[in-house]
Parts: C-alpha cells; sequence; structure tokens
C-alpha cells in the first residue's frame, strides 16, 4: 500500500532572470515502511520534494496524495492539522523548544492533538526510552548534546504516530558516533514499528544503510534504486 | 501548556525581561505617585473650599441660584431629607438659610450674608473649632452670633458686643434686630471672613419671619465618591421643583483651576507611557524576531498559529502584568504614608496659601481608582504591542522562517 503517492510534480523558483526548475516532473510512490534517502548534489531539488510531501510548500501544479488526500488542494490552516495528524518532521538542527524539557518538547505534539494526560505520559516515556534518553527526559534541550536533540526530535516526530516521518539531512550536523546511534534508533524503530522514514542526506554512512535510494538532479529523479 | 509555554519563555532572557519588568514598574509607580499627588491636592483644595463650606451638592428651591432672594426659600420636610440622605454616595446634609442683610454698629455698617446654622451637622463637615479664634461657638438654639474676623476689625467688636441687622424676611416682612457676639471665626478666604454671619438655624429663622423654611439644603458625599453622581440621582428622585446643583456647576472657575493644573501631569504621563510603549514595544520585537526560526519549527510540526499567537499574547501579558504588580505594590505603602501624614508645604508657601484660603498640606489621593486605571492602562498597551507578534505569525511562512 502506498502512503505517498506524487504524480507529475513541478515547481520553478526564478532567481533574477533564471528560471531554477527545481521540480521537474517528479513523481514517485512511498510504501508503508520503507526507508529511504533523498540524494543528490545541494541545489537539486531534494529540500523541495520535502518540503512537497510534508504539506509545508506547495508545487506549482501536480498531485500529492497522502491517505486519500490530495494536500496541494488544502488551505494554510487545514495543512497545519494535516501535518499535525500525519507527518512527523525531523529538521536539521534546534527541532525543539528551548523552553521545555525533553519530555515536554515530546509530550507538547501530543497535547495539540488532544490526548489523555495518561497516555501522553506512557508514550513520551516510551518514546524517551526507545531513543535511549531514559535518563534526560527532564532536561532542557540546552543540556543535551546535538546527537541526544535529534535523538528527542525523533520521538518527538513519532509521538503524533503520523503516517510517515519526514528527516531533511538529520545527521547534517552530528559527528559520526551521534550519526550512527541516531540511524540505529531510526532503523529499528523503522523495524519493530513499521514507521517510513524517508530522509534527505549528502552523508555516505546514511545512504549506506537506506533500504531504498533515489536520486535527484536539477529537479528530475536520475534513479531509483533498492538496495 | 500554553501557559506554562509563555512563562518559561519569559525567562529565557532573564536581564531583559528584568529591564523591561523595571521600566514597566518605575512607570507605574511614578505614574500612580504623581497622580495621588495631585488628585490629592485638589480633593484637599476641594474640600477646603468645597467641603467645610459650600458642600458638594446644594439643593435649592427651583431658580433661586439665579435669584437669590429669600423668597425662593423652600419648606423642609424629613422625607426629603431621609430620600437624600439614604443616596450611598451622601455622607451627610445641613440646612441653611441665608439671606443678605445691612449691619450697622454706630456710625458705621455694611452690607453682610446671615447664615442660619446647624451647628451640630455643620461640625460635620468641617472643625468649626480650628475657625474659631475668639469666644465659643454657636449651639443649636443660641441666640448669639458667630462673625467673620473682617467684620470683626471693621466695626471693632468684641465677644459681647451687640450689632444690628436690618433686612428683608420672607414675603416683605421688615426683618430688624439685635444680636450679641459670641464668637469670632477664621474661614480662612478674605472674602467669606468680610461677608459672613452666622446664627442657630431657628433664631435666622425668627429674624427673617421664615419659620420652617430654608434656603440651601447643603449635601457633603462620601470620599472619592462621586458628586454628578448624587446629581443625577437626585434629579431623578426629587420632584422638579428643587433645583440641584454641583460645586462645579456652583463655582465652576475652580474646576477650571484644576482641570488646567491636571492636564499638565496628565501630558507628562502621557509621555512616561509613549516611553513604556516603546520599551514594551522594543522587548516584544526582539521577542518575536529572535524566535522566528522556533515559530517555523512549531507551525511545520502542526501547532496552529492561533496558539501561537495566544502563548505570545500570554508573555506580553505576564511580563508587563509583573510590573504594574509591582509597581503598585511599591507604591501603595508610600500613598498610604502621605495619605495619613500629608505632605506640608515650606513655611513660607504655607502662610501664602493659608492666606488665600488653603489648607497648607497636600494629603495624596489614597483612592484604588488611581493604581487601578493606571494598571489598566499599561495593560492596554500591552494587548496593543501584541498586535505585532499576532501579525507576524499570522504572515509567518515556515519553511523561510527556518532558513537561516
Ligand atoms: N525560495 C527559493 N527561492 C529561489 N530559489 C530557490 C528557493 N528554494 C530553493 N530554490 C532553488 O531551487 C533549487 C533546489 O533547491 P533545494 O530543494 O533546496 O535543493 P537541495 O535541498 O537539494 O539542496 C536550488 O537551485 C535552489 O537555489
Amino acid at each position: 500500500m502506498n502512503v505517498i503517492e506524487t504524480t507529475k510534480l513541478f515547481k520553478t523558483y526564478s532567481q533574477g532572470d533564471i528560471q531554477v526548475n527545481a521540480l521537474n516532473d517528479v513523481s514517485i510512490n512511498f510504501e508503508q515502511g520503507e526507508f529511504t534517502a533523498i540524494v543528490g548534489p545541494s541545489g537539486s531539488g531534494k529540500t523541495t520534494f520535502l518540503n512537497a510531501i510534508g504539506g509545508l510548500d506547495t508545487p506549482d501544479s501536480g498531485k500529492v496524495i497522502i491517505n486519500n488526500t490530495d494536500i496541494t488542494q488544502l488551505k494554510s490552516n487545514q495543512l497545519i492539522d494535516f501535518r499535525l495528524r500525519n507527518i512527523g518532521f525531523v529538521f536539521q538542527a534546534y527541532n525543539l523548544i528551548p523552553v521545555l524539557t525533553a519530555k515536554e518538547n515530546v509530550e507538547f505534539i501530543m497535547l495539540m492533538q488532544g490526548e489523555t494526560a495518561k497516555s501522553r505520559k506512557s508514550r513520551t516515556e516510551e518514546l524517551l526510552n526507545a531513543v535511549g534518553l531514559k535518563e534526560q527526559i527532564n532536561r532542557k534541550p540546552g543540556q543535551l548534546s546535538g546527537g541526544q536533540q535529534q535523538r528527542v526530535a525523533v520521538a518527538r516526530a513519532l509521538a503524533s504516530k503520523p503516517q510517515f516521518v519526514l528527516a531533511d539531512e538529520p545527521t547534517a550536523n552530528l559527528d559520526s558516533t551521534s550519526t550512527s546511534n541516531l540511524l540505529d534508533i531510526m532503523f529499528r524503530l523503522n523495524q519493530e514499528e513499521k514507521m517510513t522514514f524517508i530522509f534527505s542526506t549528502h552523508d555516505q554512512r546514511v545512504i549506506d544503510r537506506a533500504k531504498r535510494i533515489i536520486t535527484l538532479e536539477d529537479g528530475k529523479v536520475i534513479s531509483d534504486v533498492i538496495q | 501548556m500554553l501557559i506554562k509555554l509563555a512563562w518559561r519563555n519569559i525567562w529565557r532572557n532573564k536581564k531583559r525581561s528584568f529591564i523591561t519588568i523595571t521600566a514597566i514598574l518605575i512607570a507605574v509607580f511614578l505614574a500612580i505617585i504623581m497622580r495621588s499627588l495631585q488628585l490629592g491636592m485638589y480633593d484637599n483644595m476641594i474640600q477646603n473650599v468645597v467641603g467645610s463650606y459650600s458642600g458638594h451638592v446644594q439643593v435649592h428651591s427651583k431658580g433661586y441660584w439665579e435669584e437669590q432672594t429669600i423668597d425662593n426659600a423652600f419648606e423642609f420636610n424629613d422625607s426629603l431629607i431621609q430620600k437624600i440622605e439614604n443616596n450611598i454616595n451622601v455622607s451627610n446634609t445641613t440646612k441653611r438659610i441665608q439671606s443678605g442683610c445691612l449691619s450697622s454698629n454706630s456710625d458705621l455698617s455694611k452690607f453682610v450674608f446671615v447664615t442660619g446654622i446647624e451647628p451640630q451637622k455643620e461640625q460635620l463637615m468641617t472643625d468649626w473649632n480650628k475657625r474659631l479664634i475668639d469666644g465659643e461657638l454657636l449651639k443649636p438654639n443660641s441666640q448669639a452670633i458667630n462673625i467673620g474676623k473682617g467684620i470683626a476689625k471693621y466695626y471693632d467688636l468684641h465677644i459681647g458686643d451687640t450689632l444690628i441687622f436690618i433686612g428683608q424676611g420672607y414675603h416683605g416682612m421688615q426683618a430688624v434686630g439685635a444680636f450679641q457676639v459670641s464668637g469670632i471665626l477664621d474661614m480662612k478666604n478674605p472674602a467669606l471672613n468680610n461677608i459672613s454671619v452666622f446664627m442657630s438655624l431657628s433664631s435666622a429663622q425668627e429674624f427673617l419671619s421664615a419659620e420652617g423654611l430654608m434656603t440651601h439644603l447643603v449635601i457633603n458625599k462620601k470620599e472619592y465618591s462621586d458628586e454628578k453622581e448624587i446629581v443625577a440621582s437626585l434629579q431623578k428622585e426629587l420632584n422638579k421643583n428643587y433645583e440641584i446643583m454641583s460645586w462645579q456647576e456652583m463655582m465652576p472657575e475652580i474646576e477650571q483651576v484644576i482641570q488646567a493644573d491636571s492636564a499638565g501631569g496628565l501630558i507628562m504621563i502621557f509621555i512616561l507611557y509613549m516611553i513604556i510603549t516603546f520599551g514594551i514595544f522594543g522587548t516584544v520585537l526582539m521577542m518575536t524576531q529572535e524566535r522566528k526560526y522556533e515559530f517555523g519549527v512549531v507551525v511545520s510540526i502542526g501547532m496552529k498559529k492561533v496558539k501561537l499567537m495566544i502563548s505570545m499574547v500570554y508573555e506580553t501579558i505576564f511580563l508587563t502584568s509583573i510590573g504594574i504588580f509591582l509597581g503598585i505594590l511599591l507604591s501603595r505603602p508610600i500613598v498610604l504614608h502621605y495619605y495619613n501624614n500629608p505632605l506640608e508645604f515650606p513655611a513660607e508657601e504655607a502662610e501664602m496659601m493659608e492666606s488665600q484660603g488653603f489648607e497648607a498640606v497636600i494629603p495624596f489621593m489614597s483612592s484604588y481608582d488611581i493604581p487601578i486605571t493606571h494598571g489598566l492602562i499599561i495593560f492596554f498597551i500591552s494587548l496593543i504591542i501584541c498586535i505585532y507578534p499576532i501579525i507576524t505569525i499570522y504572515k509567518l511562512n515556515p519553511i523561510k522562517a527556518m532558513k537561516r
């Protein structure tokens, strides 16, 4: 079953007089349980693509169908709600609300979904346990390392029980130990919870761990392989 | 959660929040002290002239103020007075009957106002012992008179001397009488000192052939209550045969002086508020700008913009409320202190003021209206400032916000 279907996505930016095709006829489908890396040189359209399937930006044309909904047709307020209920996000860095503890950051999203206090508490503990931060649940982001912060971000992304998790260069600011730690965790959650992960990356170690690798160049898909 | 978020966000930049709160505190504090002093001064001024003599509100027979003659006197009845005294803003009332007449002693003569008063009730308005400079005060049914020191000086009268009055009584009756001076008063006002003769209500009514009549019903309001409210409610309650006037209508010049002076103070407070507005705005601007990335993240993961706006409004309100609260808290003991122990003018000025009929002290006004008003003003300013983060969040595009 496909979690995401994209058809004929186009997105053009104008930089001065030059037209840049950030997405040039991209049609990719993703199935439940994928662990997919979007790769390609800088400026190839990776972020633009992730933003399109994450409902953060609308393509100029084409469809993005998630859960039977064409999200390109949603109004901005509906989109915010759609993101809350269906998509988990992990950004490059500074994902967390600095004044909230790790636990509160994870709970925050469930609170917005209207979960009861009891289910929030148990799920938060379960997720922070799963990312190996049992001891740090009451620390604020400033008291955590970059890798630990990204692990909290992964826990938060999963907290809303999304259809899939999008991660835009999640390891860009991490050292190699933290990178492999984070990957282990994402991989295990992928295996155990059948959670779909789609991430963009430059990092060869990340690429090596992916099950499917989609390569973009100048806004076009130039290869799509399953390892 | 939004409240928790807002509260913690305030302490993110402790130094800046501290400075902002302190600035608000100082503004509220200064505004309250300034206004308490000013309004206290006016209140005291009004109290001296109005509260102790004319009363805050007077009831006359219709047309009396235009034509102040004894023929415009009215009959009093207890139900009328009862009705007035039942008004929640009214502190006490007293009856007077007043008429102009000629006084004479040996070769001299002088126009004076004879006023019949209820000594005990007058005492509720002001302490007549402070006015007495010689002799004794009137008793309820005494036959003697108290006179202003100006009159005493003019005739060179002393206690026990007699003064003759000739005038017109009620409905054209002849009013003639000789009265013994039992006390000499300093009315703290040169005009009043030259013209005032007081007798007991009953002797004045007899002298003027006006049994059971009065010209003025003088009403004193409770502290800090509104005389205009008294006028409005009495106008509804009493019938059309009476005219009900506030002191502002009877003595518009005093109100004008106060308004002119008050305007100066308000301009200063306005400037103070302008500065504070920019101070708060600067802080809110920085708070908003430096958090745009974070706004981008939380909107991306699904936080509704309205919730984010509410959180920023809370944050701004908390910040200002702390300042307002502390400002009020710190000003209160000072205001109360100077309410109970009024500021005194230095001796030279004091003498000058007293000669003009003013008490040379400024008691602060302790009414809660002042802190509430100024607290609310700053509160509303902060609400208006919230428009900035609200618009910023409304316009926020999460992708742009997260691009560095
Ligand atoms: N907001 C924008 N305005 C103009 N050009 C943009 C904008 N966003 C992206 N681009 C351009 O679109 C292309 C694809 O960008 P992006 O999707 O960020 O690539 P990647 O993530 O692979 O580095 C680049 O050439 C980039 O310069």
